[in-house]
């Protein structure tokens, strides 16, 4: 016998998005909310410095207990499971997705448009900004829009960016900063931003974490928060296909189960669980998974690639005053008209990459105290480096995929999912082009500065993932319409990552939580709030 | 596996690191203080690290840390790393790198070998020179020190991986905020909390620096 939880709105997992779906309808209607949420607690703002200081000292993980060890699968995928999720440790930088990234295929004749245009989103990116608190600096309008000023003004440029900003200027590529869920200001009861460095655990408070959310909604007493509750499947209402629970068990006592019972179920488990949970769910009805009729749960996982550097720069720097804040361009995200396919972005950074103490001169001599010191200064002394990274935007293939993987179970016997990710042939027959344009680039910036490239890199690991659920008006290549209100489950939502089309070239944090306040208003529609 | 790997490596390390020095026993278990330079360990399994005999790790120092600190700055080095010494856990949950599924662990207790090092460089210098390591010359440490740093690579990560005392006294000293404004000769201060005021200036010169105090 089951023991029964029920509410109006059920929303499973307790990261970002589920705070933005949770604050929106907390405020704007009366529903009753409960979150579930596999994982824990971890550490409170009162303990990061602590953990802060662990992690500087020792390289620990500064969040205890922020997974679960038998819930992992294979692939490009977060570790944490935890109140807060991935944006605990995120460094909280929010770009907007660039109007091209929702009509790539109207323009440019690659991937897909989204069911959605930026103008669609744009009063939600306001609105997510709002929320979490998004301190940053207009770019030009032409490759920066937007209806609002941000919240806050920009971090300041240390020293060091604005050495950098002068250098950009004179490559004539426009160049801003990024902006950041860090207060410049006091906002929302958080404290201002101290520069300490460390953004993966910021000891201020200063940097938006969900659980900031989480603990304003209890203490209104808004929300039920369940945690260490993990959710294995979700199950219909007898002959029909709206959800009536979300079946789960307490971890602490797997043998007895617990039945989420509600009028909407939100799955807020970021780009990898929330296609999980919809494939665990099959049943007669859906025998290849909830929400999967047209058999497109776990498709499409998406991402973007990056290539990267190192810039040897004739000027004094000072790396170490604040690496945690960068210059950004998305000029070559809105390119304007193009022969050939390429868009992206640039970001610069302060770095001492080449210029650390070490054990050994270039010869190959062992180094001694006042020799070890010499030799450094020698080389700070001599110019200074830049890191630069561009994320281009990769276009998934159908096949680029989350599934379930029989060979890794958990304790309880679920198969954990397995993504092996793909890129469609366009990307690839793009990839030379898109390297040598980026890379052309970079080599421009180094010698308008009089420097040169020290090293570059391309990578191929899917950064800012999602997918797996992406949005559509079309039911027979989406899982999601356009509020991520699923085709096949009218009473059943997905938010964030998993609803993505593609991940243009911009973190795409800022994007899921806009989306999944969109999801919201619909959800409170029904609601009679909105 | 990473409970079954982290138990094994709890067990097994005193063991592989004693062994790393031939004929050198470690001193065995000793008092590990809980102050630390980097926080205190929120459950920390209660380890406890062999001691590192004092002089000999001053004796080290003496020769591997710039003379410019002066013996003051010197001892404050060495004394830092003592107290990141004591604090340090091994096999303890490493930050997850990005997008990465698995967990990882730091590696096993790398003290007892410390000590054991630092005692077989105690043995070594009487059999050689009938004396104390601190009381031969620095020349004459470097070069005692010459063959075991000399395996370490040419860089200076992070001292807890440091397969010798030597070098990872000195990964401890010239990775800090210290070693930073000393290169430069500008209080960067890095990883310090300083508020956003005044960010876009220029460093201050060290007290003492080139170009004068702030």
């Amino acid at each position: 016998m089951s023991r029964v939880i029920e509410s109006d709105v059920c929303i499973i997992g307790a990261g970002i998005t589920a705070a933005m779906v949770a604050e929106r309808l907390a405020e704007r209607t009366n529903a009753s909310i409960t979150i579930i949420e596999a994982g824990q607690r971890t550490a409170s703002l009162a303990e990061r410095t602590n953990t802060r200081a662990r992690m500087l000292a020792y390289g620990e993980n500064p969040y205890p207990n922020d997974h679960i060890p038998d819930q992992t699968g294979t692939g490009n995928m977060y570790r944490q499971m935890v109140v807060g999720g991935s944006a605990m440790h995120w460094g909280g930088a929010i770009p907007r997705y660039s109007p091209e990234d929702f009509r790539i295929r109207s323009l440019y004749g690659v991937g897909c448009d989204w069911p959605i245009s930026f103008d669609d989103i744009e009063p939600y990116y306001q609105e997510a900004e709002e929320r979490i608190g998004a301190a940053g600096e207009q770019g030009p309008e032409d490759c920066d829009p937007r209806s609002k000023p941000y919240p806050m003004p920009p971090l300041p440029l240390s020293y060091n960016l604005a050495r950098m900003r002068e250098w950009t200027d004179s490559a004539g590529i426009p160049f801003w900063t990024q902006p950041w869920a860090r207060n410049t200001e006091p906002y929302r009861g958080r404290n201002v931003c101290q520069r300490c460095d460390t953004c993966a655990v910021c000891p201020t408070g200063a940097k938006y974490t969900p659980d900031f959310a989480f603990d304003q909604l209890l203490a209104q007493g808004r929300i039920d928060l369940v945690t260490r509750t993990l959710v294995r499947r979700l199950a219909l209402e007898p002959g029909t296909d709206r959800i009536a629970a979300a079946e789960a068990v307490n971890r602490d006592a797997p043998t007895e189960p617990i039945e989420f019972r509600a009028g909407t179920f939100v799955l807020a488990g970021g780009h990898a669980w929330s296609s999980h949970l919809l494939l665990l769910s099959a049943n007669s009805r859906f025998p290849d998974g909830l929400a999967n009729r047209t058999g497109n749960v776990g498709r499409y996982m998406t991402g973007h690639w990056y290539v990267s550097g190192f810039i040897d720069l004739p000027m004094r720097l000072y790396p170490g005053i604040f690496a945690n804040n960068s210059l950004l361009t998305h000029r070559f995200a809105s390119p304007g008209p193009l022969d050939r396919y390429v868009r992206h972005d640039i970001r610069l950074w302060e770095s001492d990459v080449g210029r650390v103490p070490r054990l050994r001169n270039g010869d190959g001599g062992l180094l001694w105290g006042d020799e070890v010191m010499a030799d450094w200064r020698e080389r700070t002394d001599s110019g200074a480096t830049a890191r630069i990274r561009s994320y281009y935007d990769v276009l998934p293939d159908r096949d680029s995929r989350l599934t379930l993987d029989g060979a890794n179970t958990n304790a309880l016997g679920d198969p954990m999912p397995r993504i092996d990710y793909r890129p469609a042939q366009a990307s690839l027959d793009l990839e030379d082009h898109t390297h040598n344009t980026i890379f052309g680039r970079f080599e421009h910036l180094a010698r308008a500065a009089g420097g040169s490239m020290m090293s570059r890199r391309t990578s191929r690991l899917w950064e800012h993932p999602g997918g797996g659920c992406r949005m559509g008006d079309d039911p027979a290549t989406s899982v999601v319409d356009r509020w991520g209100r699923t085709h096949d489950h009218e009473n059943l939502f997905v938010v964030g990552a998993p609803t993505i089309v593609s991940s243009g070239c911009a973190n795409g944090t800022l994007t899921f939580c806009a989306l999944s306040l969109m999801a919201a208003e619909e959800i409170g529609n029904g609601l009679g709030g909105g | 596996m990473p409970r079954s790997r982290r138990s094994f490596l709890k067990q097994s390390v005193a063991t592989v690191a004693a062994a790393s020095v031939a004929g050198c026993a470690p001193d065995g278990d000793g008092e590990s203080g809980a102050a630390s330079d980097g926080g205190t360990r929120a459950g920390a399994t209660g380890t406890r690290a062999s001691p590192l005999p004092a002089s000999t790790l001053r004796a080290v120092g003496e020769a591997v840390l710039p003379a410019e600190l002066g013996d003051d700055g010197r001892e404050r080095a060495v004394a830092a790393f003592e107290r990141w010494s004591d604090g340090l856990e091994p096999v303890a949950e490493l930050a997850h790198p990005y997008l990465v599924p698995e967990t990882r662990y730091s590696g096993p207790d790398p003290r007892p070998g410390w000590a054991a090092q630092l005692q077989g460089l105690e043995k070594e210098c009487r059999a050689r020179f009938g004396s104390e390591f601190g009381e031969i010359d620095v020349a004459a440490r470097r070069n005692l020190l010459a063959g075991p740093v000399g395996q370490a690579g040419t860089g200076l990560g992070s001292p807890s991986n440091a397969g010798h005392v030597a070098v990872a006294l000195m990964a401890h000293f010239f990775r800090s905020p210290t070693a930073t404004d000393l290169c430069y000769g500008r209080v960067i201060a890095k990883q310090q909390c300083r508020g956003l005021d005044g960010a876009l200036g220029e460093p201050v010169h060290v007290a003492g620096s080139e170009g004068g105090a702030p």
